[in-house]
């Protein structure tokens, strides 16, 4: 936020600068026409080759001096400016990094070779033919030189996403439809999608104002009837809009009802169900890594900067591990694969490491199992138990 | 934060023209100023010396000639700056709508839905308003990807389509698109003019474009038969360039004593058609390099580093594979293949059954044969007669012995 303020600040300032300039040149320009536009009005009127009036010839002089500082000021003002443009790099360059810009986090660019490139573009593509952004994916296809491909899976995400889409541009009608169509689905699985959709098209007839009162009453006992016990607030809530309807809704405890987030919120809901209906992965790929990257780079960056100071390197080695965890699980919730991190040698356990139980329930990796043996008995280095080695079984999580 | 890791290019692009009209502007207003001074000094002149109505009338209608020409100027060339300047401003907006998402997630609802108790309704607003901004965020890193590569059209498409045209860079890169259409079709013309109009600028960044540009010029005219005119090139345009280029300049003219067939390295290779795009990928990346760009894009940088966070070694192996994992997806691991793995210090099990994390409302449950699954699964997997089917290997037990784990 700081950071951008910041910019912000030296941009408006640059603004109001050049507004002023532009004003104020206008002005003595302007000016200056009019006066010397004077004078040439009444040498017209003077016969074309007699001798110029001496008080003329006076005033004139002075009116060209003035004429000269005057232009010369608009080119100071002007130059005098840079100052305030240049402190806008400099802000940038303060509050915003440009790290990866010549030691990059990533020391080597994989997408410099063309079959990865490739890849690349397939995965994009992939995501705009899931989107219904046929007319993206095709283009890609074509000025990249990629293979065309198909998938049935892709088309059944696009027509929801098409629904989607056409939510957050306040056209509700083929998401209805398709509620309608998945009725018995979304009743059994508890869900409030048709309320909140039922919910904007009263919203969106409030909207249309007075005129559209009766029509909006009409749609509420038409619609609400089947929520009332499971939304019995919202419906108070949502016909005391009425009160206000004459008077507009800013200032009034409804006012938060017409947000434009409301609807963003309402489209978000309908895909993350209807794909869980329909039985289609609702995140693409590429989203779901990039916004993961994005979340990771500012930890990445600032790890490399300290072991930069330290000479160390190796923030991004080779088929490693980070030398940081990036906990996607708390930000994004998601979460593909358990990982056993064996508490003793503290690395996760693999096929050659498995995961073993001891008698007593307590779970470490076989390498330190192995550390830990005496004779052919263990003692496990949570709790008082000894048990076998041959006791301990293979786990998978 | 990462607005302040990866939105440094969308904010100094259009500094760096903003930067660039202020130059401009100056220079036009300068020689406005300059001539509108002459035309002055004419008149002052003429008062002294011939103050005939005729002469004085002639030269003041030239003053005031010029100082409309000086107020159009001057009101055109201030309204460009203005407008990247609002460039500036409507991005700095843009980016700032993200912070205010995020800062609302934590604010305090108080408009409630009863059945939702994981997020208040107001929180869920917010996290759709933040989606909604990533996937702005997606879109405006891929159009800059496909400017990069020079997929112009695409990223035309995909601009126009989303409505992001404003916070891209496409219309910036428009000049570079012909330059680059221009060098395609091996004309150096418009990426001369480019190199001109940039001249301060490249020369701060110790750029040789121009000398290859103009070498190239010179190894097409002897290609062309035309070894005189080659030599006439030579000597009008390499002098220029002789303090840093006298090697590349000496091989340039050892050229003409060569047939454009020959074998001999390195004049083979100069005699290459292929240079042409050498020259082409060249221009692309002194442009970056002019607007202070990375040569890697963001897009590249967060998928590699994305797809670092995900991997896990369970990606790459078959028992344990994810359908909803982007890395188990074919395509991507093998993108994946040597990047980094994502360090995990603490274990973190979810159940393959519920997909619900294991821990202490889900304890983790170890059947008969291996495998573990949370306490909340073993009712579906259990069937009416009360037998336990492993959901994995489907082998089947009546009343098994199943144990809890403890994980540390």
């Amino acid at each position: 936020m700081e950071a951008c303020e910041a910019v912000e600040r030296e941009i408006s300032k640059v603004i109001t600068k050049f507004s002023g300039i532009k004003e104020d040149s206008s002005n003595s320009i302007n000016e200056l026409i009019s006066i010397l536009s004077l004078y040439l009005a009444s040498l017209r009127n003077l016969e074309y080759n007699s001798k110029t009036p001496e008080q003329q010839i006076e005033e004139l002089k002075n009116v060209i001096k003035k004429c000269k500082s005057k232009v010369q000021t608009i080119s100071t003002e002007h130059r005098n400016s840079h100052a305030s443009v240049s402190k806008v790099g400099k802000a940038i360059d303060r509050h915003f990094t440009q790290d990866y810009n010549n030691e990059s986090i990533t020391p080597y660019d994989l997408f410099e070779s063309d079959k990865h490139i490739e890849i690349l573009n397939q995965i994009i593509a992939e995501h705009f033919y899931r989107q219904g952004l046929n007319e993206v994916a095709d283009s890609l296809v074509t000025e990249s030189k990629l293979p065309p491909e198909e998938d049935i899976h892709l088309e059944l995400f696009a027509d929801l996403y098409q629904m989607w889409e056409a939510i957050t541009h306040k056209n509700l009608t083929p998401a209805l439809e398709w509620v309608t169509q998945y009725s018995s689905e979304l009743e059994a699985r508890h869900s409030s999608l048709e309320f909140k959709l039922r919910r904007l098209a009263y919203l969106q007839l409030l909207q249309q104002g007075v005129n559209s009162q009766a029509e909006a009453i009409a749609y509420t006992r038409a619609h609400f009837n089947k929520f009332i016990n499971r939304f019995e607030k919202e419906i108070q809530m949502l016909m005391g809009c009425l009160i206000y309807l004459p008077s507009g809704y800013g200032d009034t405890p409804y006012d938060s009802l017409f947000s434009e987030d409301l609807w963003l919120e309402t489209a978000d809901s309908f895909i993350k169900e209807s794909c869980e209906i329909v039985g289609v992965n609702k995140d693409s790929c590429l989203e779901i890594i990039v916004n993961s990257g994005c979340y990771a780079l500012p930890a990445l960056m600032n790890l490399k900067q300290i072991l930069l100071k330290n000479r160390v390197s190796g923030v991004w080695v080779e088929n490693r591990e980070l030398p940081i965890e990036i906990d996607l699980g708390s930000e994004f919730g998601f979460r593909y694969h358990s990982v056993f991190t064996c508490p003793i040698l503290k690395v996760p356990t693999n096929e050659n490491n498995p995961p073993m139980r001891l008698k007593c329930g307590h779970v470490i990796s076989k390498d330190a199992m192995h550390k830990l043996v005496r004779g052919l008995l263990l003692k496990c280095p949570y709790c008082p138990k000894e048990s076998g080695v041959s006791e301990a079984k293979k786990i998978h999580f | 934060m990462e607005i302040k890791s990866i939105e440094h290019p969308t904010l100094k692009v259009p500094y760096e023209v903003l930067n660039k009209k202020f130059r401009t502007t100056q220079k036009t207003l300068d020689k406005e100023i300059s001539l509108l001074q002459t035309a002055a000094t004419e008149l002052e002149k003429g008062l002294d010396n011939s103050p005939s109505v005729g002469n004085i009338t002639k030269l003041l209608d030239g003053v005031i000639e010029r100082l409309n020409v000086l107020k159009r100027k001057a009101e055109e060339s201030i309204e460009n700056e203005l407008k990247y300047a609002n460039v500036c401003k409507k991005r700095l907006e843009h980016i700032k709508q993200n912070v205010t998402n995020t800062a609302s997630l934590h604010k305090s609802p108080n408009m409630r839905m009863e059945e939702d108790d994981e997020h208040s309704n107001e929180s869920q607003i917010a996290i759709a308003a933040a989606n909604q901004w990533k996937k702005i965020r997606l879109n405006r890193l891929i159009v800059e990807h496909f400017l990069r590569l020079g997929y112009y059209d695409t990223a035309e498409i995909l601009a126009n389509r989303s409505g992001i045209r404003d916070i891209t860079n496409i219309d910036i890169f428009q000049v570079s698109r012909e330059v680059e259409k221009d060098l395609a079709q091996h004309n150096t013309t418009k990426c001369i003019l480019w190199c001109i109009d940039n001249k301060s600028k490249l020369r701060k960044i110790n750029s040789d474009i121009e000398f290859k540009l103009r070498q190239q010029e010179f190894i097409e005219l002897i290609r062309k038969g035309e070894r005189l005119n080659a030599v006439k090139h030579a000597q009008k345009f390499f002098p220029a360039f002789e303090q840093d280029q006298l090697h590349e300049i000496k091989k340039a003219m050892a050229l003409l004593a060569f047939p454009i067939d020959t074998e001999l390295e390195p004049y083979r290779s100069m005699f290459d058609i292929k240079r042409w795009e050498e020259l082409l990928v060249n221009f692309r990346l002194e442009n970056y390099r002019l607007f202070q760009i990375p040569t890697q894009s963001v897009l590249s940088v967060a998928v590699q580093t994305g797809i670092s966070a995900l991997k896990t070694p369970q990606c790459y192996s078959a028992n344990s594979r994810n359908i909803n994992c982007p890395v188990c997806q074919p395509q991507i691991s093998e993108i994946a293949e040597k990047l980094p793995f994502s360090h995990c210090a603490q274990s973190r099990l979810i159940c393959r059954v519920t997909k619900k994390p294991l821990n202490e409302n889900n304890h983790p449950m170890v059947l008969p044969n291996g495998f573990v699954v949370g306490e909340l699964a073993i009712s579906l997997i259990t069937d009416q007669d009360g037998n336990v089917v492993c959901p994995f290997t489907n082998e089947k037990w009546s009343n098994p012995k199943i144990e809890k784990v403890y994980v540390m």
